[in-house]
């Protein structure tokens, strides 16, 4: 199954985050608690890390750009082989944790 | 013809102000900051991020809580040749310190003849956002009949940077005045060093049917309204102030002149309030008007969601009294 | 500043303030009458890179800083050859130039704007300190508490001076202060403090340049209280409330008769000198005024001129 990897709920009035820096490139493979990405948001730099286990497929937003929250951040799947869709919208969200650094 | 694209990079509202005390610090030793919680901490929204690593305790002074003696130290230091930034964390507080603020800043200039001036930057975060009534007030009216002070209020991240550059820069004090919701939002900001000139609004949506002049905040508020409004076929033009004090005349009056109608938009109170202001003013020189002025209930801002949505104007209430108000005046 | 100099300068206060009095058009003042041997003896510490901030009590300050009798009188007629172009007044009157940054006349008002002052010496290393003068009635502002726990936190070198006048407008100094001690509400912030007798001018002096010195070594902020008297009720257009036996007494304690009297006893002056001082500082008073009276109110238009 492909995921989708969004911008979490993390605080109530954060409307869009900085992507600092992605952790493993396309095609790592990631378990439970892997850190995948750093987000900045107006109030503090965050760790997003994986919920599931699975493989990093697809960068939609790249280090130092902008991304508003629902908006994805990149892909992800079970398997390493399977077909990326078109559009990532009808994906299901990958399952993460969230850390304030 | 050619245009040439001015590199800009996209800012936290924080780091706007951030990058603008930077820079003014690393180009002039007399700048230094002091207020509560700036030194390690950054800042209560990590507006002075990075300041206290680059510049070190002497010239990022964290303060206890005293307003008045923050505001009366940082003006004297600045009448003694210095220019201080004094962060009053809450814009509610300054009311602690408006006795040196009025009594001795704003009128330093006038009553030494001009052989004193208080060059200050009064740094303050205005507005509700669940915090309760005595740390939610937007009293930026209340200053803008001081003789002597300078009201700015930017609402974008660019305007942050911009104006706070042009603020170090003058001669008497200049109040800066800033909001809880601006800082999570983000914006262009040119790379290259810049200012944006006090006394100069901007319009920021052009229109045609109603001008609708406001400020930091509700510029948002504003903008939402006038997208609503004009899916009814109502065209607003939307004039972000920027300089509450002096305030930019020429460009409303001209706007008003076009459109016909004024919607005054602020989220502090009608009485006495900016829209108050700029509807006197704007009918001194354009006659009588048909004018309308929207602002929180006359009411203290409790932390409880439910009423402090109440009170505070949104994009619905906003185009509901905009389109009831250009209606009544037979647009 | 030699004794004579010091009786001198009192005089010319009391000379000055006398001669303002007795005009017509005097205005709102408040007088240093009894009070000079706390300015002249506190300016007698105080060299050319300090700065002297006072309250509204201001004239004895000014003149013994060494302002211009005649520019002082221009500002408090409110011509515009005083230094503030008449705007001032005894107020607000602004000579930094002349190491008098300012009166104001918010009670306790200027006393952070001091440190202020003080903040910007110590952060460029220039020399000299700052000196606050401030009455007992603003010992129970809170602009006095803040400023000497900032001041005492940052090692400021600045100058806290009471003048204790014992009475603020109709209110003794006990019924407006618990703290037995005005010099104790220094030493709360950990801050040196003495209590001198403010009716001895050098006695004023000798503490002041002691605590001056301190704080030019960098020990930061010190603390003078000047216990005096006023003889003049709190303002010219204020009551009196004392008792006519109250103030012979506090009369027989005047600053100028005694250092006169030492002076005498101890022969470095003869009465003819004295008598010839006393003609100097009237006939010095009497060009100050005529230089004052020769001056041109401002024009109406200055309302409106460096206001932002």
């Amino acid at each position: 199954m492909i995921y989708k990897l969004e911008v979490p709920e993390l605080a109530e009035d954060v409307q869009e985050v900085r992507v600092l820096e992605w952790h493993g490139n396309v095609g790592t493979m990631f378990e439970v608690g892997d850190m995948i990405v750093e987000l900045e948001t107006h109030k503090a730099i965050v760790e997003i890390r994986a919920g599931q286990p699975g493989f990093f497929r697809k960068i939609e937003v790249p280090a130092g750009e902008w991304c508003k929250t629902g908006v994805p951040l990149g892909l992800c799947s079970d398997a390493a082989d399977e077909a990326l869709p078109a559009e990532a919208g009808g994906a299901v969200n990958m399952l993460v944790r969230f850390e304030i650094a | 013809m050619s245009f040439e694209r001015s590199a800009t990079q996209r800012l936290f509202y924080r780091e706007a102000i951030a990058r603008a005390l930077r820079e003014k610090m690393a180009a002039d030793p007399s700048v230094f900051v002091m207020g509560q919680d700036v030194g390690a901490f950054g800042g209560a929204y990590l507006e002075f991020d990075g300041l206290f690593a680059a510049f070190g305790p002497a010239r990022v002074r964290d303060t206890p809580v005293a307003e008045a003696a923050m505001i009366g130290i940082a003006l004297g230091a600045g009448a003694a040749g210095l220019r201080p930034v004094v962060s009053i964390t809450y814009m509610d507080f300054i009311m602690l310190g408006l006795d040196p603020l009025v009594n001795y800043g704003a009128k330093l200039r006038y009553k030494t003849a001009g052989r004193l001036t208080a060059p200050l930057l009064l740094k303050t975060t205005a507005g509700a956002k669940g915090q309760g009534v005595a740390h939610s007030q937007c009293i930026e009216a209340w200053l803008m009949g001081v003789p002597g002070l300078k009201l700015v209020a930017p609402a974008t991240p660019d305007d942050a940077y911009g104006l706070m550059i042009a603020a170090l820069e003058e001669p008497g004090p200049v109040v800066f005045i800033d909001h809880k919701k601006l800082f999570p939002g983000a914006g262009e900001v040119a790379v290259a060093p810049h200012r944006t000139p006090l006394g100069k609004a901007r319009i920021i949506r052009p229109g045609t049917d109603v001008t609708i002049t406001t400020h930091s905040y509700m510029t948002r508020v504003a903008l939402d309204a006038a997208a609503l409004l004009q899916i009814q076929g109502l065209s607003c033009e939307v004039i972000d102030l920027r300089t509450l004090l002096p305030l930019d005349l020429d460009l409303i009056a001209a706007s008003v002149a076009r459109t016909g109608a004024l919607v005054t938009l602020e989220e502090g109170q009608l009485t006495c309030g900016v829209g108050a202001e700029v509807a006197a003013q704007v009918q001194r020189v354009l006659g009588p008007l048909k004018v309308h002025r929207i602002g929180a209930l006359a009411a203290p801002v409790s932390s409880n969601p439910v009423l402090e949505r109440a009170c505070i104007p949104d994009a619905a209430r906003v185009a509901a009294e905009v389109e009831f108000a250009t209606r009544r005046s037979g647009r | 500043m030699t004794r004579i100099a010091i009786l001198r300068r009192m005089k010319l206060i009391r000379a000055f303030e006398a001669a303002l009095a007795a005009r017509r058009d005097h205005g709102f003042q408040l007088l240093s009458t009894g009070e000079e041997a706390v300015a002249v003896g506190l300016c007698a510490a105080l060299g050319t890179d300090d700065q002297l901030l006072t309250g509204g009590r201001s004239i004895g300050f000014a003149l013994a800083r060494g302002l211009d009798p005649g520019c002082v009188m221009a500002e408090l007629l409110g011509k515009v050859a005083g230094p503030n172009r008449g705007r001032a007044g005894r107020g607000h009157l602004s000579w930094p130039e002349a190491g008098f940054f300012g009166a104001h006349a918010v009670v306790g008002g200027n006393i952070s704007v001091a440190a202020g002052v003080a903040l910007a010496r110590l952060m460029t290393g220039a020399p000299g300190i700052a000196a606050v003068v401030f009455g007992d009635g603003a010992c129970g502002a809170g602009s006095l508490h803040e400023t000497l726990n900032i001041a005492a936190l940052w090692r400021l070198p600045l100058l806290f001076v009471c003048n204790n006048n014992q009475i603020s407008v109709s209110t003794p100094r006990g019924a407006a202060l618990a703290a037995a001690s005005i010099a104790d509400l220094a030493r709360a912030h950990g801050i040196p403090a003495q209590t001198v007798d403010g009716m001895d001018a050098e006695a004023v002096a000798a503490a002041a340049s002691h605590a001056a010195e301190a704080v030019r070594q960098g020990e930061g902020p010190a603390f003078i209280e000047c216990v005096s008297h006023r003889f003049a009720p709190h303002s010219t257009a204020a009551r009196e409330t004392r008792t006519a036996a109250q103030l012979q007494d506090i009369r027989s304690r005047c600053p100028i008769d005694a250092l006169a009297r030492a002076l005498l006893a101890s022969a470095e002056v003869g009465k003819s000198a004295l008598e010839r001082m006393d003609d100097d500082v009237a006939d010095q008073v009497r060009r100050a005024m005529g230089f004052a009276e020769a001056s041109p109110y401002p024009d109406a238009a200055e309302a409106l001129a460096d206001v932002v």
